[in-house]
């Protein structure tokens, strides 16, 4: 067996022993979004400037949609991992609504969709699709 | 003198060493780790070395183009070893810098920044697809053109991503002062993958910090602003194909709309964030909207 070899058979048993460790240590729950003002406040954190107005949390807890009161736009914040992805929502969105089921689509090459519960999912419907013409 | 690869030979090195911080992370709390965040880290540094060996040629045959006019032809003496390794290690600024400023180069370079987490897996989360970051390959010529064998530079460089692996950790604070004002630390280079408004396009040093504290671009870590890693617009994917991929993707969703060829060159060679337009924000714009948020927060004195 050449060092090549070996060198790849350490580094894929390395890699296989580092995951199962890291599953085994910290599990592989992910972290629901926090509440509506401390997910303001990551926001602000992100954005300079960001003046959080109205939030809409889905009821799974794994999407949010935050109105900035600067200037009317809109961002999506979602669950990913223990982490949050953040999009300001603009043209070329996708704006469908289903009862309280908002589906939302992306021309974004990791994020092609989300899917939102929320209970006034029609005003947010509203608001998205006047940001989407 | 044969040199040897300490890439290679620090692999079981890097193996222990992210276990050993797991543990640590785990008793004491300091730094995070998520299963899937890490295993795509550590995938990415698998695809990384088995592509960057595959297309290793194009580098090597570019250097071997411009050996032959080399102005001295340098052997290999301990003095000649350790002026090669400081002057890549200052080349390494210049190309880090460069992958931050061009969005040509960071098309490559934002895979290394796309965790949101900051352990010593995220050291190992490397690009694919270096071969085509075509113009990294300036900033090795200068080596070859001074003399340096080409096994030396190679050589040099593995030292420096060897001692970078190490400064990817949350569980290190600060190291004594005259440490941490000549050597690059897990404090500065935190403030390197941050994507606080305050520290964009900062500390991109190798292993000398000097060379931030020379050419303006050092800020130090303070403890009301603690680091928030990742990219300004996080990737929402811990798919290894789309991580490797997503910024060479972006970049030709963009060159393709490019109404003319100025916006195409700019596309290619403006600071990410660039648009004809200006809609899209740059880590300037960026820093430039959180100054002013300050100064309005905070009135005059």
């Amino acid at each position: 067996m050449n060092a090549q070899v070996l060198q790849l058979l350490i580094s894929v048993g390395g890699i296989a022993v580092m995951v199962a460790l890291c599953w085994a240590i910290f599990g592989h729950a992910t972290s629901p979004l926090p509440d509506a003002d401390e997910l303001a406040g990551k926001l602000a954190r992100d954005i300079p400037g960001f003046r959080a107005g109205k939030v809409g949390l889905s009821r799974d807890a794994r999407s949010a949609l935050a109105e900035d009161l600067r200037d009317g736009s809109v961002y999506l914040a979602l669950v990913l991992g223990d982490g949050v992805v953040t999009r300001k929502l603009s043209r070329g969105l996708g704006v469908a609504r289903h009862g309280e089921h908002l589906k939302l689509r992306f021309k974004d090459f990791t994020l092609n969709s989300a899917d939102l519960d929320l209970s006034d999912a029609e005003s947010w419907e509203i608001k998205l699709k006047g940001l989407a013409a | 003198m044969k040199p040897f690869d300490p890439v290679t030979l620090a692999v079981p090195m890097f193996i222990v060493l992210v276990i050993a911080e797991m543990l640590f992370v785990r008793a004491t709390g300091r730094g995070r780790f998520e299963v899937r965040d890490t295993a795509t880290s550590l995938l990415m540094g698998f695809g990384s070395t088995i592509i960057g060996a595959l297309f290793a040629f194009v580098f090597v045959g570019f250097a071997r183009m411009i050996q032959p006019y080399a102005l001295f032809h340098i052997g290999w003496s301990i003095p000649a070893v350790v002026i090669c390794f400081l002057l890549d290690d200052l080349r390494y600024y210049w190309w880090h810098r460069a992958s931050h400023r061009v969005r040509w180069l960071w098309a490559d370079h934002v895979n290394h920044h796309s965790s949101q987490h900051y352990n010593l897996s995220t050291a190992l989360r490397q690009p694919w697809f270096g071969v085509l970051a075509l113009p990294g390959l300036l900033f090795l010529a200068p080596l070859v053109l001074i003399g340096f064998p080409l096994e030396m530079i190679a050589f040099v460089h593995g030292l420096n991503l060897v001692y970078q692996f190490w400064i990817h950790t949350e569980a290190i604070d600060r190291f004594p002062r005259w440490f941490e004002a000549v050597m690059n630390t897990p404090s500065h280079h935190r403030v390197h993958h941050a994507i606080n408004a305050c520290y964009l396009d900062a500390n991109y040093a190798g292993v000398l910090i000097i060379w931030d504290r020379m050419f303006g671009t050092f800020v130090p870590e303070t403890r009301e602003d603690p680091p928030r890693y990742g990219i300004v617009s996080q990737i929402a994917s811990f798919n290894p194909l789309r991580v490797a991929t997503h910024g060479w993707v972006s970049l030709a969703s963009d060159l393709a709309k490019s109404k003319s060829s100025k916006e195409f060159v700019l596309y290619l060679l403006a600071p990410p964030g660039w648009s004809p337009d200006g809609s899209r924000e740059t880590s300037d714009s960026i820093k430039a909207r959180w100054a002013e948020f300050r100064a309005a927060q905070s009135p005059a004195e």
